[in-house]
């Protein structure tokens, strides 16, 4: 990281504390417009309420849409935090530091995003409460053994082991922003930093407990996607969905996605706040750049094992889908440009180093990817459920309605709104640990060269 | 800020201490070294002559070919697997590869150790025409009138050649600047053999440039070549020969089982150069913390790959999936699946949440020999049960289903010839290569003296280590 920027922790106070003490000229745009598809999104929410599940593109037998398809891709973008910041944090990259606070945050937004999605989905949310086994006097018992049961729980606990992570990262810094502000404000997060003075004891406790929860996360983290995964998986009667391989394929697609999503969020970072390019350096990007290679070569060894067990099988159903999947419009034409979004644009241009530090080039290819990912679990649902069947009377293809369309933007915008209103009132770029980074920091000199170097334990 | 520099004349010294000492033990043997060395010779005979038993009853019956298929895998899973410990931390710039990347890297040796046992392999292992399903999808339709009938012999047999070939090649590579070394400064019949595999290394600016380039590019293809030969063996000399077993997830879980036998023996490898071999010195916490810490990550991805796999199979209820279920794990192999499952994934996790145990000397290496016994007898299970499937080579395999499970397949006296003699046999080619060049990476070590410095921080002193880009 020869690019980096020593500076004093002034310096990285005002880098940091800027969007929350000066309101750049774009934000209160950016808050209406995307408030402005929130409320588009939830006026056709309320619509489908109304009027029944009829208005949506769903038929029989394709039962599953839009919804779900988006209700995947957002748990697949919420892999982005724990990836980024336990697994780096545990390994010690010394890289992940700016980064970690952005990744923890879209985490929690995108699964906010993704749960919403289904509750969308049911028809009926007010009987959401249904699917949690707790109430004896009802006598009406949901399966247990059902992945959609498993699903709550598991993206619950994931969204609480989230939020706690994030909050228990931002309490140095919350006290930080106690002390640079004054009247009611300062109040406001003099209660939110839990009397933080940074006590020797306080820094121990808090050291401890990102450790914890990083390490109690990890195992969370695989069990969500796996879960999602078994949505699918465990059915029988789906051709295309019944594979042992989805969990692994599931989670190693997420971490795709949400490494990228986290890329492109990187990017709009640096592009938003000028401040922030002291932070976070071209290097940055370079290294992230580096893990997407590892990640989507690997991806794209599951997808390749997937496809053909698929064919190993030699039953005819599956080889009609996989037909239907390759080679039949539109479907063939979205599984082109999966291909092509998802692995061979952005991959073979992430090999070029210049392409790997250019904010703009970065930008695009970790868009493509997520537009690649997202018509994966297209690709993954549709079809799969259009296909006709032994005991469907009815078959055909899906197309979704406007107010499919419009509830999926909804889902967008939240985060986006989530994400402005964050940037406004609380750091995005973690203090603390910028600032432990800056001291761990050292150089060696040997011969004529400075090599930089870290303090290890 | 002021960088620390670090002088010629500071490094001097220390340089010149490993030099002295690691070549000096490179070049003594112990009685005690030859006497194990005598040992390992007498048991490698018994699986010659166990060999020859096996090849006297021919290859017409698989069943009895199962435990000897089951060994291959075994080796290839944990010598064969162990240099990736060398190679992931050379990538990943982690200096506390060091002491231990070139012992991991002289395990590439046993590969062709293993290379030859694969070649009866090739006679036990049907062709194509028997009318199993296959990834070759051999006569499935015209378009694949071209496959061979034979792919799943010369796939595997060119891939295994290959990773043999790129590891050996890469031990070499990594050994130049210290086989130079024994050139220079040893003497004896280890020196003329280093004067000869040394070539012309005389550590000019281009030849590190070139080694290092050749280190990077020979560690990933490595790695590459591995995961491959694991989805050849996993597929064509395992799964497809248990009718009814669609399971996509295997070659993943053979591969990520490698790595952490791999993991597993280079732990167990460290303890004995340490414990025994006089390395106390070089090989320390730091190789037993970072070790151990994957080995635990690599557990947890065992039980996570064999849930996954499970689970669906389980959850579908479809007959021929039932059928593999019990076949490998409720059925006659029950017992070994539950000890496997113990030493695998409970034992490593019970154990290795404790950090005094993580962090002790011991603690590791105990929780390695476990997995590595446990990855032996989940080879067993696996090829042992694969190949008692009566269906191999017989017509009733296009029904895609097992029709009956059949008894487990207890060892004959030839088989347990075979696996003793065998794994001493790994052991002995090991231990003879580690004569010719030095287990410990001399030029690794010198030259993370130039990356590590210690200074005053506060009331502490810590250690900084350089990361060149």
């Amino acid at each position: 990281m020869q690019e980096h920027i020593q500076l004093d922790p002034k310096e990285i106070n005002d880098i940091a504390l800027s969007p929350i003490l000066e309101t750049p000229k774009w934000w209160f745009p950016a808050v209406l417009i995307s408030f402005g598809f929130i409320v588009a999104g939830l006026s056709a929410f309320f619509y489908m309420v109304y009027n029944g599940l009829g208005v949506t593109g769903l038929n029989r037998p394709v039962f599953w849409g839009f919804f779900i398809v988006n209700f995947v891709f957002w748990i697949g973008i919420s892999h982005a935090g724990i990836m980024i910041s336990a697994i780096l944090r545990l390994t010690q990259a010394e890289w992940r530091r700016p980064i970690t606070r952005a990744a923890e945050v879209l985490t929690v937004f995108s699964l906010m995003a993704a749960l919403h999605t289904p509750l969308f989905h049911v028809g009926r949310p007010w009987r959401t409460y249904w699917v949690f086994p707790y109430d004896f006097s009802r006598g009406v018992w949901p399966n247990v053994r059902s992945p959609f049961v498993w699903d709550p729980s598991a993206v619950g606990t994931y969204l609480i082991a989230s939020t706690l992570f994030v909050i228990i990262c931002l309490l140095p810094d919350l006290a930080i922003i106690r002390d640079r502000t004054t009247g009611l404000r300062s109040k406001i997060y003099g209660i939110l930093c839990l009397g933080w003075r940074g006590t020797p004891r306080q820094w121990k406790m808090q050291t401890i407990v990102g450790i914890l929860l990083s390490a109690l996360v990890l195992p969370v983290f695989v069990s969500v996607h796996s879960i999602v995964s078994w949505d699918f998986a465990v059915i029988v009667g789906v051709e295309g969905w019944h594979s042992t391989i989805f969990a692994p394929y599931f989670i190693i697609g997420a971490i795709h996605s949400g490494v990228s999503a986290v890329a492109t969020f990187m990017v709009i970072m640096m592009w938003a706040w000028k401040g922030n390019n002291k932070i976070l350096r071209p290097d940055h990007l370079d290294a992230i750049g580096r893990l997407l290679i590892i990640v989507a070569t690997t991806w794209f060894l599951f997808l390749f094992l997937e496809i053909s067990f698929a064919l190993f099988t030699l039953e005819r159903p599956e080889i009609v889908l996989r037909e239907l999947q390759f080679f039949k419009w539109p479907f063939s034409g979205l599984f082109i440009l999966f291909l092509l979004t998802a692995y061979f644009i952005p991959v073979p241009m992430w090999m070029f180093k210049k392409v790997r530090r250019s904010l703009p080039l970065m930008f695009i290819t970790t868009i493509l990817v997520n537009i690649g990912m997202w018509l994966e679990r297209f690709l993954i649902i549709v079809p799969s459920l259009s296909r006709k069947t032994p005991f469907a009377f009815d078959w055909g293809s899906y197309t979704p309605s406007i107010v499919e369309i419009l509830i999926v933007t909804e889902t967008f915008a939240f985060v986006i709104f989530g994400l402005l209103l964050f940037s406004k009132f609380l750091p995005l770029i973690p203090i603390f640990d910028i600032k432990e980074g800056m001291v761990f920091r050292d150089e060696i000199k040997i011969g004529r060269r400075t090599v930089p170097a870290s303090i290890r334990e | 800020m002021n960088p620390h520099v670090i002088t010629a004349k500071a490094t001097l010294d220390k340089k010149s201490k490993i030099n002295n000492t690691l070549i000096e033990r490179h070049q003594r043997s112990s009685n005690y070294f030859w006497r194990i060395i005598t040992l390992l010779s007498i048991f490698f005979i018994l699986g010659i002559v166990g060999f020859v038993m096996k090849l006297s009853s021919g290859f017409s019956d698989k069943v009895i070919w199962g435990y000897y298929a089951a060994m291959f895998a075994f080796i290839l899973t944990t010598a064969q697997a162990a240099p990736m410990v060398a190679i992931a931390p050379r990538m990943a710039k982690a200096h506390w590869r060091r002491p231990i990347s070139r012992t991991a890297e002289i395990w590439t040796i046993v590969g062709l150790f293993n290379l030859i046992l694969f070649i009866p392999l090739l006679w036990v292992l049907p062709s194509l025409e028997d009318g199993r399903r296959s990834l070759w999808f051999w006569n499935v339709a015209p378009e694949f009138h071209g496959v061979p009938v034979f792919s799943p012999h010369i796939w595997a047999t060119l891939a295994l050649c290959a990773l043999v070939f790129i590891g050996i090649l890469l031990l070499w590579v990594s050994a130049l600047p210290d086989l130079a070394l024994i050139r220079d400064k040893g003497n004896g019949w280890q020196q003329k053999i280093a004067a000869k595999l040394s070539r012309n290394w005389i550590g000019t600016s281009a030849q590190w440039h070139w080694l290092y380039h050749r280190m990077g590019i020979l560690g990933a293809l490595y790695f590459a070549m591995m995961v491959f030969v694991h989805f050849l063996i996993s597929i064509d000399f395992l799964l497809v020969l248990i009718p009814g077993w669609i399971d996509a997830l295997i070659p993943i879980t053979h591969a990520a089982n490698a790595l952490q036998a791999g993991v597993a023996t280079m732990m167990l490898t460290m303890f004995c150069l340490r414990q025994f071999g006089g390395y106390k010195d070089y090989i320390g916490h730091d190789q037993v913390w970072a070790l151990g810490k994957l080995l635990f990550a690599l557990s947890l991805l065992w039980f996570w790959f064999w849930f996954s796999s499970f689970n669906v199979l389980w959850y579908g209820k479809k007959s021929n999936e039932q059928s593999v279920i019990s076949l490998l794990m409720t059925g006659p192999y029950l017992k070994i699946f539950i000890c496997v499952f113990i030493l695998n994934f409970v034992f490593p996790l019970l154990m290795m949440i404790w950090n005094p145990v993580r962090r002790s000397f011991w603690g590791p290496p105990l929780i390695a020999s476990g997995v590595i016994i446990g990855t032996f007898l989940d080879r067993i299970r696996l090829y042992v049960a694969a190949y008692s499937v009566p269906g191999i080579g017989d017509p009733n395999v296009s029904k895609h289903e097992l029709q009956s499970i059949p008894l487990a397949h207890l060892p004959e006296i030839s088989d347990i010839f075979i696996m003793i003699g065998f794994i001493s046999g790994s052991i002995l080619v090991f231990m003879l290569a580690t004569k010719i060049i030095p287990v410990i990476n001399i030029w690794e070590q010198k030259e993370v003296v130039l990356y590590e410095i210690h200074k005053k921080f506060h009331r502490t002193e810590v250690k900084i280590l350089g990361k060149p880009d």
